[in-house]
């Protein structure tokens, strides 16, 4: 900017260009008007009304993240779960805190042919902690049958040993939906591992879907862990990006389920999700602003 | 004449088992007597073991030789010694007839019939046309193919016309494919196409509704993306339009219309898959339903069909708000889910896009919902996650039979209440 006339020696007080916030903000601000932006049928919980009951979609949010945090603590590929019906129990806003719903919820199991065994109803508390992402979870299930889980993990483990050519694997399922049978196991735990990531991410407004496995980085078993590594593409919402995420973990059936990840947000702010551990990309667009 | 004598080759080798890999065909120009002599000497040499397709004649006639790989250098050698010209005129015989050979099996392998297509499978742009041209060509009586338009990349935008007769009749329209990675829709596209040909005239509910109203169905909403889905990204979900200032490619076609556009619910990031594009109507793709909607002007039932997430929605996206029309939509959508559940016990939920899903603005439904057609619904096939977009085949023909139910009861009801 060329100063305006020779007279003027000392800068002037206050920000140069006083319509331009502070870059180190910027990114907050994008981060914030995105938040807002995106699905309005979820309610902000810190507005200035009286706080409102949670919306259907405020409910499936938190049954979400719920039922993601349940599967990662399970630790049990076999034994996966998908959501079914879901009921609000009550709820309360701190505004230092965040928002909480108690809901109750059913589920179904994930393998189809699991789908007639009955599976018992699950109670928790979920906190969506104001704007940020990995809401705080207690969730509670009906008892799982757990000596048919160990023993359905001790098979799949056993199978997962005998792979062979698992780092030649490429998308699972492939374009057409099709899982060969020996990947099977591959991809339920694949899956298991998502789910750590799908509950860190998840939001009042974000939720996601694990689409399919794009490669295998690393694949070593052993008799005491299974030690994978591979990237898996999430399907958002509501935002419909697909987000790689790079994800490894070791798994022993009953034992320890050990898992970390970093995923790849494309887009600028605007429309990304929050920030994962330790890897914010930062934006480089600002164009919209 | 090429074509024959390469034909004649191809059946050689079918019956001889010959192969033509690096083999070449010269064409020799014999400038006077002399020369022909000395091509006549090549002829002799047989361990050169060459085929003359077109044997030495007299000067300034064409002398066609295939020659194979391992006497090529010699013959060059030869022929260029004596100065007597040649071009190459098939550098490589064995690519060109595999070449041809995969043309004649593209071609046997093609779908003669509606009654032989596979349902069951997921099929190309090109196969998809084909089947189209089948089956007008099957029921001329019932079946046209109007083009609406061209896609960004040049390619057709073709809307097949089930219709009895009379003159704009009102009708209903069915689009599927908008977003190409949601390849069940499509799929569904061409069955529904086959069953509305089977039960006209069987099924006495279906007939009536045909009888009295046109349907217009758009199986490949999104021809650019569907190919690219094909051909480079399964997930592709947007159109191909460039994007002047971005590197980025297309725009989201649910997002382009004219209703709520740019509001919140849809992103200004050329680089995202939710991107509105310029102004509303920017892409062809959407621009050619519009312009045909609003030419035809007697559209009572428009019907947008996506995956996944089993759900059944009317407007409004990009407002909560509700539509004036709610309680008879979400009363319609009830009895549409109902019906659709009946056939396999598939669970959908139903409800406004905006309380249902997620605020979408400048979404079809909203735009043609305020244009005046009441009967507006946006429908989410199978399934609800566990396979996504990806979803098996073998998935293909329950989805659109259920789905089916749910669009007769739409067309029933669109019938019994005319507006």
């Amino acid at each position: 900017m060329q100063p305006r006339g020779q007279l003027r020696s000392a800068p002037r007080p206050g920000p140069a260009r006083p319509f331009a916030p502070p870059r180190a903000l910027l990114p907050l601000l994008l981060l914030l008007l995105a938040l807002r932006g995106a699905a309005a049928t979820l309610k902000d919980p810190g507005t200035v009304d009286a706080p409102e009951p949670p919306s259907p979609g405020m409910l499936q949010q938190a049954a979400r993240a719920a039922l993601h945090f349940f599967n990662f603590r399970a630790g049990s590929p076999s034994a996966l779960r998908v959501l079914d019906k879901v009921q609000e129990v009550g709820w309360q806003v701190d505004p230092t805190r965040g928002y909480q719903v108690n809901l109750v919820f059913s589920t179904q199991a994930y393998h189809l042919q699991d789908r007639e065994r009955r599976l018992g109803r699950c109670s928790a508390q979920v906190l969506f902690k104001n704007q940020k992402p990995g809401p705080a979870v207690t969730v509670r299930c009906a008892p799982l049958p757990e000596k048919h889980m160990l023993r359905e993990d001790r098979l799949l483990f056993k199978q997962l040993k005998q792979l062979k050519g698992a780092l030649n694997v490429s998308s699972i399922p492939d374009d057409y939906g099709n899982i060969d049978p020996s990947l099977r196991p591959m991809w339920d735990l694949a899956v298991l591992g998502s789910s750590y990531v799908m509950w860190e991410r998840t939001t009042q407004f974000l939720y996601y879907y694990p689409l399919r496995i794009s490669s295998v980085k690393q694949w070593k078993t052993s008799d005491h862990a299974i030690d994978f590594d591979y990237i898996i593409l999430l399907h958002e919402f509501p935002t419909q990006e697909i987000i790689p995420c790079h994800i490894h973990l070791i798994w022993y059936p009953g034992k320890w389920l050990k898992v970390s990840y970093h995923c790849e947000d494309m887009q600028t702010p605007e429309a990304s999700s929050g920030t994962e551990e330790g890897s914010a990309v930062a934006p480089t667009d600002f164009s919209n602003f | 004449m090429r074509g024959l004598l390469v034909l004649s080759v191809l059946l050689g080798t079918v019956f001889g088992y010959e192969d033509f890999v690096g083999h070449q065909v010269l064409r020799i120009s014999a400038a006077d007597e002399a020369q022909v002599q000395k091509v006549k000497e090549l002829e002799d040499l047989e361990h050169l073991q060459l085929d003359f397709w077109r044997g030495p004649t007299w000067p300034g006639s064409p002398i066609d030789v295939r020659v194979p790989f391992h006497s090529i250098q010699a013959v060059k050698i030869f022929l260029e010694s004596h100065d007597i010209s040649y071009e190459i005129m098939i550098k490589d015989l064995q690519s060109l007839l595999d070449e041809e050979q995969e043309q004649m099996f593209a071609f046997r392998t093609q779908v003669q019939s509606t009654d032989t297509f596979n349902y069951a499978t997921y099929h190309t742009l090109e196969e998809i046309y084909n089947f189209m041209d089948l089956l007008v060509a099957e029921h001329p009586q019932l079946v046209s193919k109007i083009q609406i338009g061209d896609t960004y990349e040049g390619r057709p935008i073709y809307v097949l016309k089930f219709s009895t007769g009379g003159y704009n009749r009102p009708a209903i329209w069915i689009d599927t494919g908008i977003h190409s990675r949601e390849w069940v829709t499509q799929a569904s596209g061409v069955w529904f196409a086959k069953k509305i040909t089977q039960d006209y005239g069987q099924d006495p509910t279906f007939t009536a509704i045909l009888n009295n109203m046109d349907i217009f169905l758009e199986i490949v909403t999104n021809p650019d993306g569907f190919a690219f889905t094909h051909s480079k990204n399964r997930l592709w979900r947007k159109t191909r339009s460039l994007t002047s200032g971005s590197s980025c490619v297309g725009v989201d076609p649910n997002r382009n219309w004219d209703s709520g556009f740019g509001k919140a619910g849809s992103s200004s990031n050329p680089c995202s898959e939710t991107y509105h594009g310029k102004y509303p109507n920017s892409e062809v793709e959407v621009k050619s339903i519009v312009d045909f909607v609003t030419n035809h002007g007697n559209i009572k039932a428009f019907i947008s069909i996506h995956s996944y997430s089993q759900l059944l929605l009317y407007p409004y996206g990009h407002t909560t708000e509700p539509a004036p029309d709610k309680e008879e939509l979400d009363t319609l959508a009830k009895s549409a889910v109902t019906a659709l559940t009946s056939l396999y016990g598939t669970k959908y939920k139903y409800g406004s896009i905006i309380t249902t899903i997620y605020q979408a603005s400048g979404s079809t439904v909203d735009w043609t919902y305020s244009q005046g057609i009441k009967y507006s619904f946006t429908f989410e096939l199978r399934d609800t996650g566990r396979y996504g977009f990806l979803l098996p085949a073998s998935e293909i023909i329950p989805t659109a039979q259920e789905t089916w139910l749910a669009l007769l009861t739409i067309m029933e009801y669109t019938l019994n209440h005319p507006y």
